[in-house]
């Protein structure tokens, strides 16, 4: 992958930023998520994530197996403030 | 591991990380060990906000004020995009009821030397025309900012990295160890013992659990907290609006405010923050329910309700993630920053609540002084331990 190929495209995150993330100390999905935001998006990650687990898997030279999914963080899918307002009156 | 530093800053958080910064400008020979990934505790749950407006005029005050002319050097000095942006803030009064003290507040602030303005009438709706239409006064404070608190966390912890500083994640200390007088000597950890002649707790939440092994009691207590993240979409507000109500919650006291008791049970107060994505974050949330950082879905649809109620144009934007952090509560609101007397070479930089971002710059400055024994940038009565003592 070249350094400038974009791998979150909610956030615009490039190759090049995960790899500086992870030079700079990230180990995982979520590590490399608070360093530069990729998955932070609408899609939450849902279409960046592998290719991040690619990145780290490349760089920290270890099996796809040994990295766990983002912990998933509620709501599941996007949901507007009405609908969940509403929520609480029932 | 065979490690010998100076100091032993114990917490990867943003207290553990600017004491480790500013140290490490000092020369001092610095290890900073956190048990898991670097700004993976409440600094990396929280909201950004540097704010005067929300503190108590006095001492709390002036200690923001002291601290945001310190953040301003980092943004300068710290080669890490901090997202920081400068527009101030805004309280928001509901009803006549809040009104007296809304004034009162605004005036005790001006009188502290914060750039406030009383804003009312018409006035409110040409600052943000999307309020709902019934409210009836803004509180600003003009020098109110806000960064993106995980990249400080990280720009600070590069920063010293390339000054000399160790930096230890994935490494959990199980134990402060002492020597046959009392004093520090070093502390135990999942990868070995470290030694060094002082070490600074800064563990947040966590704080008091290492204290107590060599009996030292903190009165810190996790106060739990919500983030709601919207979807990028035009914006509701152009900066930083709270409802006044969030003074009561973050204070005590529930009068004044006309909400339902579960709005109060959980500490409901309507925080709005603009990010630098064209996005938003909706807060906030208080409560005391232990050591638990997974949401709490009824207190995540109050919030929204909440949210509504100020901005109802709010309504169908999306909100796409939440999540929750536990501040560290002292009885008195203000931070620990202070060395233990009864254990010679041990600090404690904990119990900052919701402010701990904000506060960050000149708690990491006043422990670096208080190690080197110089006279600190102001005073540090109030930030003792043995003020909870009797
Ligand atoms: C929802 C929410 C919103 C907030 N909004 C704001 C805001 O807008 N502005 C503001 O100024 N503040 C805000 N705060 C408050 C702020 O987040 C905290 O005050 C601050 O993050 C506390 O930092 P800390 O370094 O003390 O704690 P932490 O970030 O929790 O750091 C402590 C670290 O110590 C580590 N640790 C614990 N035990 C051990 C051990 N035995 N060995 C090694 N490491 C250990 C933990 O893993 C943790 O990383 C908010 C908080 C919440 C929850």
């Amino acid at each position: 992958m070249e350094d400038d190929t974009i791998v979150c495209r909610c956030e615009e995150v490039t190759v090049e930023e995960i790899r500086k993330a992870i030079r700079e100390g990230a180990v995982d999905v979520t590590g490399v998520k608070r360093r530069t935001r990729a998955g932070m998006g609408l899609c939450q990650g849902r279409t960046c994530e592998k290719i991040v687990t690619q990145v780290l898997a490349r760089e920290l030279q270890k099996p796809l197996s040994a990295f766990k999914q983002a912990t998933v963080q509620a709501p599941v899918q996007p949901i507007t403030f009405n609908l969940l307002a509403k929520a609480s009156h029932d | 591991m065979t490690d010998k530093a100076d100091v032993i800053v114990i917490g990867g958080g943003i207290i553990g990380s600017a004491i480790t910064y500013y140290l490490s400008q000092e020369r001092v020979k610095v290890s900073l060990v956190e048990r898991g990934d670097i700004a993976s505790g409440t600094s990396g749950a929280c909201d950004g906000n540097i704010l005067a407006i929300d503190k108590m005029p006095g001492y709390d005050s002036q200690l923001t004020l002291k601290s945001q002319k310190l953040l301003d050097e980092l943004v300068e000095s710290v080669d890490y995009d901090l997202e920081y942006a400068q527009r101030g803030s805004v309280l928001v009064v509901e009803d006549e009821q809040q009104e007296p003290v809304a004034r009162d507040w605004f005036t005790r602030q001006k009188e502290a030397g914060l750039p406030m303005r009383y804003l009312a009438g018409r006035e409110v709706f040409e600052d943000e025309p999307l309020l709902a239409r019934d409210v009836i006064g803004l509180v600003e404070c003009a020098s109110d900012a806000s960064l993106n608190p995980m990249a400080l966390v990280y720009g600070l912890v590069e920063a010293s990295r390339s000054i000399g500083a160790m930096i230890r994640p994935f490494t959990e200390v199980t134990r402060i160890l002492q020597d046959s007088t009392g004093a520090v000597c070093g502390v135990n950890t999942t990868r070995g013992m470290m030694s060094a002649n002082q070490v600074v707790l800064a563990a947040g939440v966590w704080t008091p659990a290492l204290a107590i092994a060599v009996g030292v009691i903190v009165p810190i207590k996790p106060r739990k907290g919500h983030i709601l993240v919207a979807e990028q979409s035009p914006r509701p507000a152009r900066r930083k609006v709270q409802e006044f109500g969030y003074l009561l919650t973050k204070f005590g006291g529930t009068e004044g405010r006309r909400v339902e008791a579960e709005m109060d049970r959980h500490g409901i107060a309507m925080v709005f923050e603009p990010t630098e994505h064209g996005n938003f974050l909706i807060g906030s949330s208080r409560e005391f329910v232990g050591f638990d950082r997974r949401c709490n879905h009824h207190v995540l649809e109050l919030m929204a309700r909440r949210a509504l109620r100020f901005f109802p144009t709010m309504r169908d934007i999306h909100i796409i993630r939440s999540y929750a952090g536990l501040r560290p509560h002292t009885p008195d609101h203000l931070p620990i920053v202070s060395p233990v007397p009864a254990v010679p070479g041990l600090y404690i930089a904990a119990g900052h609540e919701g402010d701990g971002i904000g506060l960050a710059p000149i708690t990491g400055k006043l422990m670096s002084e208080m190690i080197a024994g110089e006279p600190t940038s102001i005073a540090t009565e109030p930030l003792k331990l043995d003020r909870f003592d009797s």
